[in-house]
């Protein structure tokens, strides 16, 4: 199964690059490939659950949902820990089926399937 | 013993000019072609205005120009479908399903293609490269 690792450093609805990082990995996933999507610095922040109808309120896609949808796809959406003990967000705050890996571990994951990286 | 042609794979996610993204890009898409790779690229996001026709920079690095020197080259350029027209650089409808818009406004031998054909892309390469995090 070929992998692809997919590395967001941007916030979403402030910017593109999250909303890409998820919908580029849900079509990797959905022709049966590996995914996994890190969340480092502002990235964080699409982790978090609770998010408002933002479609409605400001015309952007709801992250939750596109991370609940990948994750439901068996991509594995994870969050460094240090970038959310930086933002005061703590496990609790976040979508059900993101994992928490150190800075560390989540170089120790690129080294193991980094086949293919993108960085958004 | 066969000599297997590798695939560049190449996503770019930044606009021309504004930044140099393009134009390290497009330098690394001609060495490559010159150590016999094959080279597909996929425009996302604002990178797709790089596919606009009769670019005319007079100082900055000609994108546009060189971009349809690396597809006579060889290198195949896929640009996202939805973000194109979210940038109104598709107009009319697709004809008879081939892919094929009315659009005047991008370089000759752009071609067109969705999320699922860019991660077939991925699919095919050997090397993956990405220009523009930012």
């Amino acid at each position: 199964m070929a992998k692809l690792i997919m590395d967001v450093g941007h916030a979403p609805f402030g910017h593109e690059n999250a909303y890409a990082g998820f919908f580029v990995t849900m079509g990797w996933v959905s022709i049966g490939n590996q995914g996994f999507v890190l969340l480092r610095g502002e990235g964080v922040h699409a982790a978090r659950k609770g998010q408002g109808d933002t479609m409605m309120e400001i015309g952007l896609p709801q992250t939750e949902k596109l991370v609940n949808d990948i994750i439901g796809e068996g991509a594995r959406v994870i969050a460094e820990k240090e970038a959310l003990r930086a933002r005061n967000i703590t496990p609790e705050m976040l979508i059900q089926g993101v994992e928490i890996m150190s800075s560390s571990e989540l170089d120790a994951v690129v080294l193991e399937h980094g086949e293919r990286v993108l960085t958004l | 013993m066969v000599n297997q042609q590798k695939t560049l794979g190449v996503m770019i996610i930044s606009p021309p000019f504004g930044n140099q993204y393009a134009d390290h890009m497009c330098r690394t898409i001609s060495r490559a072609l010159d150590k016999g790779y094959r080279v597909e690229i996929f425009l996302y996001g604002d990178s797709v205005h790089a596919q606009m026709n009769a670019q005319r920079p007079k100082t900055f690095y000609p994108v546009g120009k060189v971009l349809k020197e690396l597809i006579d080259r060889g290198a195949v350029v896929y640009s996202c479908e939805i973000c194109s027209i979210a940038r109104g650089y598709i107009s009319g409808e697709l004809k008879d399903g081939k892919k094929d818009y009315s659009s005047t406004k991008v370089i000759e031998g752009v071609q067109f293609t969705t999320i699922f054909g860019f991660a077939e892309m991925l699919n095919r390469a050997d090397k993956v490269v990405c220009f523009g995090g930012s």
